[in-house]
């Protein structure tokens, strides 16, 4: 009970903290940082629900990235379509794609299945380069609206951004504890145990094979629209690259994999280190984030392969014998 | 009708005939002991039955339902429960969280399933130990949880693949024990075992299989006198077990 209570003040204290956050720090850099953390964090929730949880190493997340931010831009442009509508389309495309990916896909295990995705998404970002219709190479400059909540942009402030990420945020949160809490946690777990134990316990494993790849390309995809209203310019190079499947992978297996909060902790630790770089090295220091990504990767999995949330825990046994 | 019924099944695999035209029937309430030399057919017959494989020929009924080389996750839906007999425990998930994945195959919400968790937890004498990992158990508790995994989906009918295999006298007599609860509360069982000393005296009646066909199948009294039986399987070994207790 004791225990119990500590947890719902931290939380308490959390959220307080993250809703004052961009009262007290005013300038844009802060808030951007934050914001980051959020889509970050979000995508790396994302990846865990297939990627942690069900244990399918999808590493071609995005293209459900780059679909989100294209279908929300597109409709946007030729249709007039407000950016929220797109937003949904997009993710309820993006279900669309995963059914089409997974069903070939999900016959593959361990690696072939990574090597499946990446092949996938190289296949996508070269389809975007050449497809004229939605801006080839040169990409897609969204047009600029009056700010206002209903066209999700804001031209003179972060602020909006901040909340509307931090709210795409403590979505994927609650829905990722749901998960976790219910029956299909319980599945996606057993399935990354032991496919054939999973059988023999009577779950459908390619349903909820797929059941697990969609929750993770829905959200990947809202992602990749608030991407787009929020710098404004989207090309295959930004919303399609490998780096993108790739960097919230690493990002759940460093916090800790098939955990609520590892993806957390692990968005909290690599995009300040990425958005510093970035900062102290220029265009020059490109990549200087992924060398240390992948040190503390080695690290991490040497030491302690369950992510920081492993260490966590195992300093809590040592305090309580 | 019988409970289950295997009708001239055959399972080949390339140029290897594993199972050659099978017949058998389990009752309601039985206990059926499935013997045979090693690579006789016994683990091939019960992936066939469970639907890991799909038979060459031949059919399986189930309460009266063809479910020839249905999927094993629906098999596992209509009542049949198997064991493994290397034990396959989702080693990284607690006891407890094992045997909830399997409750959920009769409910969708998470606290009716742990309620039957910790009832069949209880039942199999696991329950001090719901919150260890299951790779952290000992051989004998593992295959504990395999049992109590396969009895939380609430079968109808239960499969053991060599449950015993690997236990020490009072681990199997515990394990027997246990077969004799699950019994009494209305499961039947059919079991593979290599233990005469456990077939025996608990099965009402032993099918035995070698080189893929079934050469006899009686109750345990008249199985261990039959020549055939004997010759193929019991022989030496058999003897060699009594002269041991």
């Amino acid at each position: 009970m004791k225990k119990n209570t500590y947890q719902w003040f931290l939380l308490a204290a959390g959220v307080a903290v993250l809703m004052v956050y961009p009262l007290v720090l005013k300038l844009p850099f802060p808030r951007h940082l934050m914001i980051m953390i959020f889509l970050y964090a979000t995508l790396g929730l994302a990846w865990n629900m297939i990627g942690g949880y069900a244990g399918q190493i999808s590493l071609g997340h995005a293209v459900y990235f780059g679909t989100g931010a294209y279908t929300s831009t597109l409709l946007l442009m030729k249709l007039g379509v407000s950016p929220w509508a797109g937003m949904l389309v997009g993710g309820l495309l993006s279900i669309g794609l995963a059914f089409l990916i997974g069903y070939p896909c999900f016959k593959l295990a361990g690696h072939y299945f990574a090597i499946a995705t990446i092949a996938i998404g190289e296949i996508a970002q070269h389809w975007m380069l050449n497809w004229d219709w939605a801006g080839a190479a040169v990409g897609l400059t969204l047009p600029i609206l009056p700010e206002s909540l209903i066209n999700l942009q804001f031209h003179t402030t972060k602020l909006p951004y901040y909340y509307i990420a931090l709210a795409i945020f403590a979505l994927t949160i609650l829905v990722t504890y749901a998960i976790d809490r219910s029956k299909l946690g319980y599945y996606f777990k057993a399935i990354k145990g032991d496919l054939e134990a999973a059988r023999s316990l009577g779950i459908n494993v390619a349903r909820y094979k797929f059941y697990a790849l969609a929750l993770s390309a829905f959200f990947t995809s809202i992602c990749g629209s608030f991407y787009a209203q929020y710098v404004l310019f989207i090309d295959p190079d930004s919303v399609f690259p490998l780096m993108l499947s790739i960097i919230p992978c690493l990002i759940a297996t460093l916090g800790g994999v098939g955990t609520v909060w590892g993806p957390i902790i692990g968005a909290y630790i690599l995009i300040p280190i990425s958005e510093f770089t970035r900062i102290h090295f220029g265009g020059g220091g490109k990549g200087t984030d992924l060398i240390i990504y992948g040190f503390l990767i080695m690290i991490i999995s040497i030491y302690q392969p369950f992510g920081v949330i492993g260490l966590t825990k195992r300093f809590r046994k040592k305090e309580q014998p | 009708m019988a409970l289950l019924e295997v009708k001239n099944l055959t399972k080949d695999f390339g140029g290897l005939r594993a199972n050659d035209q099978i017949n058998l029937k389990v009752e309601e309430g039985e206990i059926v002991g499935l013997i045979g030399p090693n690579g006789a057919g016994k683990t091939t017959l019960f992936n066939c039955i469970a639907g890991f494989y799909p038979p060459s020929a031949g059919e399986v009924w189930f309460k009266g339902e063809n479910i020839t080389a249905l999927p094993a996750n629906l098999i596992c839906q209509r009542g049949i429960a198997r064991t493994f007999q290397l034990v396959r425990v989702f080693k990284d998930m607690t006891v407890l969280d094992n045997v909830m994945v399997a409750a959920f195959n009769r409910t969708n919400k998470a606290s009716s399933a742990q309620k039957k968790a910790l009832e069949v937890l209880d039942f199999c004498g696991l329950v001090t130990k719901k919150n260890m990992l299951a790779g952290g158990l000992t051989i004998a508790d593992k295959k504990r949880l395999e049992f109590a995994k396969a009895l939380a989906t609430a079968p109808s009918l239960l499969m053991l693949d060599e449950a015993m295999a690997g236990l020490n006298q009072t681990e199997t007599a515990e394990a027997v024990e246990l077969i004799k609860k699950v019994r009494a509360s209305g499961i039947t069982i059919f079991l593979v075992e290599h233990v005469m000393e456990v077939v025996m005296p608990i099965s009402h009646r032993v099918v035995v299989l070698n080189y893929g066909r079934k050469i006899a199948e009686d109750i345990p009294e008249k199985i261990i006198q039959n020549e055939e039986v004997i010759k193929a399987y019991l022989g030496e070994k058999y003897h060699a077990a009594r002269r041991r207790y």
